[in-house]
């Protein structure tokens, strides 16, 4: 029998608990004993100890400290080890998931960067793809223009051209004028540089020249070069991301430093690591030769945790809903793998940037969504939110305007009782009002119709949403669980899963600190790549051998650095493909074993199957471009899954401590029903709870609309059948 | 229906009287139910046009993105478009219009229908045109329909060009014809029109992805109905077609009712007949929410390719310019879908035998150039009426280029058109938008390295034009230069114009735009002007054109441009610290280039004083 302990204790600036615990036999892959994840947000810093001896999790929330992240981060630290009652010293690992380049990147304060490139190219980061991002505008602003990420002055292009198909070179480098441009760059205050030549991905030889001019010239500069940056075809989408790594980089260097150093300082001696926005973990040397790599990186762990419940839950097919305050990101990922974002997709906030990224959707739908009607009398739901400032209206902050919170506390799946966000209280009367005066009325509904229509309006842009990221890409959501995930995903998750016929839907735990958690379930993880342009039906067979061996050889170099043994790591190849003539390419995994016609067949086998999947045709008879190669070296670890809460023998009796009328959707409006609403800390494995009920926790809501049936099984899931 | 073919034709009344033809019963809808299918509609034209561009082969489709899609009821009305290249936003009513007219009442479930006329709704011949019927219990309800420009159709030259005698010459013309007949495919037709281009891998595959663009819409909006009824989802199409009429006739409303006329406009040339320049008339009546443009004393039809469609293209273009105008996406705070209400308030005069309603068999492949000056001569017109919303004079034309060779190893043609960039004219509180496209031109650029891969022509330059932006309290948008060497002999074919009879025209004192040019081997001894339509010039091994786009007009005096904003301009290389002093009468100094203020304002000072005086 395992062994189990509750505790609950409240910290400084938080409040903690602990969940229980076992410790199944797991294969030992990287052994780490004590391990923290610590996952940064706008609004609260999130952090859960993992503690093998012990066999426990901790869980910690508290505000963040936005003027530097890394304080509340170490403050937690301190108040989750005290609580533990180790000391940091024993801490094996801390994974961090941070917004700090994405911040940087929302507030436009990163480095001045300045840019060597190819003479008459300096225009292309700014001139960009040439398409409005409105079409039916006169007055819209292009932000790569209003805020380009290198001033034009600070773009300064030299004599050098590289040509296409082998890389040759047909203007050799200028040296006196890449050196004049480098004292041109110092002498303006630049603290970061890009070198972006066209072609580089062909033969990177004029980027390293300058690259090396630069550490001669102006060593203390921080360095970007498109071929190390990313080494693929395509040069806006190049230069832009290699600019942005320009841009995040010193500031996020400087970031990762002083955090390392905190944590030495409250005698931490483990290392740092990092999540990456394709959802792998990296070193703190990794991320800061790669900064850009972490842009985005937060809904990455958020989905990981997910896939991680779903697999402890016994299943691989899982869609991720997280919802939070202001937004929802939604993840599917098959057979538990994350999948990444098509190329055309991974932009950041207002650049484009062609890094791997998880394939996570996000959609202004959340707590916080303002609800209204608009001048053509149009009953809509977000995506403008009311913020934690100054937030719904039944916070009583000043909030004058119907939000999702309001709409929820109206149909009392919130309840001011079961609300524990430290410090608020809930005037459902005033929100009620905000929802007669502002909804109610001018579209001649009861308040609770209003209510419940915006619930059922963002529902339905989740619907969408998931739609667009499962069906749209070949995936039938029935054969997928959902996993609710942040503060709102278990409210909406059983709608959800009704009208897109998901047959189960998982909230783990802790459903709040999804991204804490799923930093503990990352393995380390490293993508390379590079563009190949080879038509498969007449390959050069050495050529793609030959780059295979390169990138596996980086791969392995760059995990060895992190101290992993050659036979912890794993390599796992992938293309790009696409039909000649074709613009776009699609990820086909790649088989292992020598470069051959029975690779060259499997690819292309592989590669129709892929494009009737997504695209719902196959063009048997078109040849196959290889464009891109890529390697992924990831050393796995050891912690997969969340660890199991016992059976309590007692049964499903009695967690329920109340009872009360709410409203819940039906197919031709809305039905009143008796809900019980249960404190999610008293619920035991095995118990089974029908609906309609309400399920509460601290950083979470659990809606069981009647009809639904929910069970709680051994790795403290709520499983719910919808 | 509107009536295109009579001596005045004018159209954009709504299809609503054709409410005899529903295929289903009024039903009211709650309000949540019709956002929950208003979005559904959105997504479904989304997807569609996702589908249709990532699966695309030609460069034109899949970068510059020149298609269209979306789902239409049974009279052509459309329920939802997918809103990518604003030249086929509201294009596909008419294709279904000219489809229906030869083929309804015979459609059936499997029916996949290919048109390009553009006599009867086509876009232009080279936007074809894939419309598949849906069917609910059995009836025909609707069409998912998608629009795509083909690289080659079988003109007279590679890709297209101007100087074609009728339609004939501008490709082979597909009326109506069911390339799919009850599931089947004509075997035969899909042959016959792959034998007759130039480029038939990459038109194969283009048509491939048309055809299952339409399939996922008719697939998706077979399953709304299954889902909610065809009343309701019907009837929710209505209210949003109605919703979206509401929305736009607010806006118009606010306007004075009134006649609003802009300064007359002049193209070029038609391509043929060189130093004949053809005029632009434009007038806008405002009656309450009703707002018509009336092309009337525009030129005569021409005799080349230079003439615009009336259906497929110059009706989507009035929907453009009035929707963009009343209500911008970046400044309406609620999307207003694109669907038939939009239409509705909209109405367009064009004299028939003009160049803005040709007739059969006039050739009017290249268009463009005369479309995309609508917009801008409807924001000239309200200039005074709404100076806080109109842009100063835009770059208004299009730079489509078409490069083109044969390879003798493989006995292939290669084609690629290549659209480039214009400029915003300066606006109300913002400087107008360098290189990017403008107006009904909204299309991405081909990367250069993916041209270099694939076709032998190397570029050499890709910038910002050299010469200052034109002077305004806010400027004018900078267009672009852009040189390729061709490593092969090669073809190219131009439809554009230079503006250089009619450059952009500034506004409240603002200066106007600079022409673009076309010139063969640059900055050599045997540099050579071109025109900017030219049709089929050939090009030796190793010689090259560059192109530089227009610069767009400014907006307000110059004298009135924050100081701080010339210097800045200054430090971004945009103009010299001597036409700082000229045109802003900003006085800068030092190295680091700072705003001698006091200097700046006696400068100003003066200049003020000389002006009243010269008034006086």
């Amino acid at each position: 029998m395992p062994h189990v302990r509750f505790a609950q204790r409240s910290a400084d600036r938080g409040i903690a608990k602990t969940i229980a615990s076992v410790s199944p036999a797991a294969p030992r892959l990287e052994a780490v004993l004590i391990q923290i994840g610590v996952d940064i947000g706008g609004t609260f810093t999130d952090l859960v100890l993992w503690d093998d001896a012990a066999d426990s999790v901790w869980v910690h929330k508290l505000a963040s400290t936005p003027h530097d992240p890394s304080e509340a981060a170490v403050a937690g630290i301190v108040a989750l080890c005290d609580l533990a009652g180790i000391r940091p010293a024993d801490v094996g690992r801390v994974f961090h998931g941070t917004t700090v380049a994405t911040n940087i990147l929302i507030e436009r304060s990163g480095a001045k960067v300045g840019l060597i490139t190819t003479k008459g190219f300096r225009d292309v980061l700014y001139i960009g793809r040439k398409k409005r991002p409105l079409t039916f505008s006169n007055y819209q602003d292009v932000p790569w223009q209003t805020h380009p990420l290198v001033k034009r002055r600070h773009r300064l292009g030299v004599e050098e051209r590289v040509a296409p198909p082998k890389g040759e070179v047909v203007v050799a480098l200028d040296e006196k004028e890449a050196i004049a441009a480098i004292r041109k760059l110092k002498a303006a205050g630049v603290e970061s540089v890009a070198v972006c030549f066209l072609f580089s991905f062909l033969n990177p030889r004029h980027e390293k020249r300058v690259k090396a001019l630069l550490k001669r010239e102006f060593k203390e500069a921080f360095l970007s070069t498109s071929h190390e940056v990313v080494p693929l075809y395509r040069e806006y989408e190049r230069f832009a991301t290699t600019c942005l790594n320009a841009y995040v980089g010193p500031k996020t260097a400087r970031y990762i430093d002083r955090f390392a150093q905190a944590l030495r300082y409250i005698g931490l001696r483990s290392e740092l690591r990092l999540m990456s926005s394709a959802g792998g973990v990296v070193t703190a040397d990794g991320a800061k030769l790669l900064p850009v790599s972490l842009l985005l990186s937060g809904p990455a762990a958020g989905l990981i945790s997910g896939i991680a419940s779903g697999v402890a839950a016994g299943t691989t097919n899982v869609i991720t809903l997280d919802v939070g305050g202001t937004s929802a990101d939604i993840g599917v990922a098959p057979n538990g793998e994350l999948r990444e974002k098509h190329l055309l997709d991974t932009r950041i906030r207002d650049y484009d940037a062609m890094m791997p990224m998880a394939d996570i959707d996000t959609i202004g739908a959340g707590g916080g969504s303002i609800a209204y009607v608009d001048p053509g009398g149009m009953f809509r739901v977000g995506p403008r939110s009311a913020g934690a400032v100054p937030g719904p209206v039944c916070y009583g902050r000043g909030g004058t305007e119907p939000t999702v919170t309001d709409a929820l506390v109206a149909v009392r799946w919130l309840r001011a009782e079961g609300f524990h966000h430290a410090g608020l209280t809930i005037d459902a009367a005033r929100g009620a009002a905000a929802i007669a005066d502002k909804l109610a009325k001018p579209l001649g509904l009861g308040i609770e119709e209003a209510a419940l229509g915006v619930l059922r309006i963002v529902a339905h842009n989740m619907v969408e949403a998931i739609t667009l990221n499962s069906i749209r890409k070949g995936f039938d959501p029935r054969h997928f669980v959902l996993v609710a995930l942040g503060g709102a995903g278990p409210v909406f998750a059983v709608p959800i899963a009704r009208e897109l016929g998901i047959p189960k839907v998982i909230v783990p735990p802790h459903p709040g600190v999804g991204a804490a958690m799923g930093l503990l379930c990352s393995d380390v993880s490293y993508t390379f790549q590079g563009t190949l342009w080879e038509n498969l039906a007449r390959p050069n067979l050495r050529r793609i051998d030959r780059s295979y061996e390169e990138l596996e050889e980086r791969a392995r170099r760059r995990l060895g650095a992190d101290g992993y043994d050659a036979d912890a790591i794993a390599i796992r190849r992938r293309t790009n493909c696409r039909y000649v003539g074709q613009g776009y390419e699609l990820t086909v995994e790649a088989p292992h074993g020598p470069i051959d016609n029975v690779w060259v067949s499997a690819v292309v086998a592989a590669f129709h199957a892929l494009h009737e999947g997504t695209y719902r045709r196959r063009f048997a008879d078109k040849e196959v471009q290889l464009i891109n190669l890529g390697v992924v070296g990831t050393a796995r670890r050891q912690r997969r899954f969340v660890p199991a809460t016992a059976v309590d023998a007692g049964g499903p009796r009695n967690a329920s401590s109340t009872a009360g009328d709410a409203l819940f959707p039906t197919a031709n409006g809305f039905e009143r029903a008796h809900a019980r609403y249960y404190d999610r800390g008293q619920i035991k494995a095995g118990d089974v709870i029908e609906g309609a009920a309400i399920i509460e926790q601290l950083d979470a809501t659990t809606v069981l609309p009647p009809g639904s049936r929910a069970e709680a099984d051994r790795a403290g899931n709520l499983i719910v059948y919808p | 229906m509107p009536s295109a073919r009579t001596a005045t034709a004018r159209s954009g009344a709504s299809l609503a009287q054709t409410a005899e033809l529903r295929p289903f019963t009024k039903v009211n809808i709650d309000p949540i139910t019709l956002q929950v299918l208003g979005g559904a509609f959105h997504s479904i034209a989304t997807q569609m046009a996702e589908l249709l561009i990532r699966m695309a082969y030609s460069n034109i489709m899949r970068e510059s993105q020149d298609i269209g899609a979306g789902i239409l009821d049974v009279v052509g009305r459309q329920i939802c478009e997918s809103d990518s290249t604003p030249m086929h936003c509201g294009s596909l009513p008419a294709y279904v219009r000219g489809v229906n007219r030869k083929l309804a009442g015979t459609y059936q479930p499997g029916d996949v229908v290919l048109h390009n006329h553009p006599y009867h709704g086509a876009s232009h011949s080279p936007d074809y045109g894939i419309l598949i019927p849906i069917f609910h219990d059995g009836r025909h309800v609707g069409f998912a329909g998608c629009t795509g420009h083909i690289l080659d159709i079988g003109a007279a030259h590679p890709g297209f060009s101007v100087d074609v005698p009728d339609i004939y010459a501008e490709g082979n013309i597909i009326d109506a014809a069911k390339i799919y007949e009850a599931g089947k495919r004509n075997d035969a037709l899909w042959a016959h029109i792959m034998d007759n281009v130039r480029t038939p891998d990459a038109n194969s595959g283009d048509l491939e992805a048309l055809i299952a663009c339409s399939r996922f819409g008719e697939e998706k909006f077979g399953a709304l109905l299954r889902r909610y009824g065809i009343d309701a989802v019907m009837s929710a199409a209505e209210m949003w077609m109605d919703y979206a009429e509401t929305r736009l006739r607010q806006e118009i409303a606010r306007v004075p009712s009134g006649t609003y006329r802009a300064p007359y406009g002049w193209l070029e040339d038609d391509g043929k007949n060189w130093g004949k320049p053809l005029k632009i008339a434009t007038k806008v009546i405002v009656e309450g929410s009703d707002i018509t443009i009336d092309l009337t004393g525009s030129n005569d039809e021409v005799e080349t390719g230079f003439n615009v469609p009336f259906e497929g293209s110059v009706l989507p273009t009035a929907n453009f310019a009035v929707r963009t105008l009343f209500l911008d996406e970046a400044t309406t705070a609620d999307p207003v879908p694109q669907n038939d209400g939009i239409f509705r308030p909209i109405h367009v005069i064009a004299p028939e035998g003009s160049i803005y309603n040709p007739r059969f068999p006039r050739g009017c492949e290249a268009r463009f150039v005369q479309i995309n000056r609508i917009p801008d001569q409807v924001l000239q017109a309200f200039a005074k009426a709404m100076p806080e919303r109109v842009v100063a004079g835009n770059s208004a034309n299009v730079s489509a280029i078409v490069y083109s060779g044969f390879n003798e190893a493989d006995r292939k043609y290669w084609v690629v058109i290549e659209v480039n960039e214009g400029s915003y004219g300066g606006r109300f509180g913002k400087d107008g938008i360098d290189a990017i496209d403008n107006l009904m031109a909204n299309t991405r650029n081909t990367p250069i390295e993916e041209s270099e891969l694939r076709v032998p022509i190397r570029c050499e330059r890709y910038e910002l034009r050299d010469d200052p932006p034109a002077a305004g309290r806010w400027r004018g948008g900078i267009g672009s230069v852009k040189r390729w060497r061709f490593l092969t002999d090669a073809a190219v074919n131009s439809t554009g114009d230079h503006r250089s009879v009619d450059p952009p025209r500034g506004l409240f004192g603002g200066a106007n735009g600079m022409p673009g040019r076309l010139t063969r081997n640059a900055g050599t001894k045997r540099a050579q002007k071109l025109a900017a339509k030219v049709s089929d010039i050939r090009f030796k091994r190793g010689e090259t054109i560059e192109i530089v786009t227009v610069s767009a007009a400014g907006y307000g005096d110059p004298v009135e441009r924050d100081p701080e904003a010339v210097a800045e301009d200054v430090r971004e290389g945009l103009l010299d610290a001597r036409q700082a002093r000229r045109d802003y009468k900003v006085v800068l100094k030092g190295a680091d280039v700072k705003v001698d203020a006091a200097a700046t304002t006696r400068l100003r000072a003066t200049n003020l004083r000389n002006k009243k005086r010269s008034t006086n």
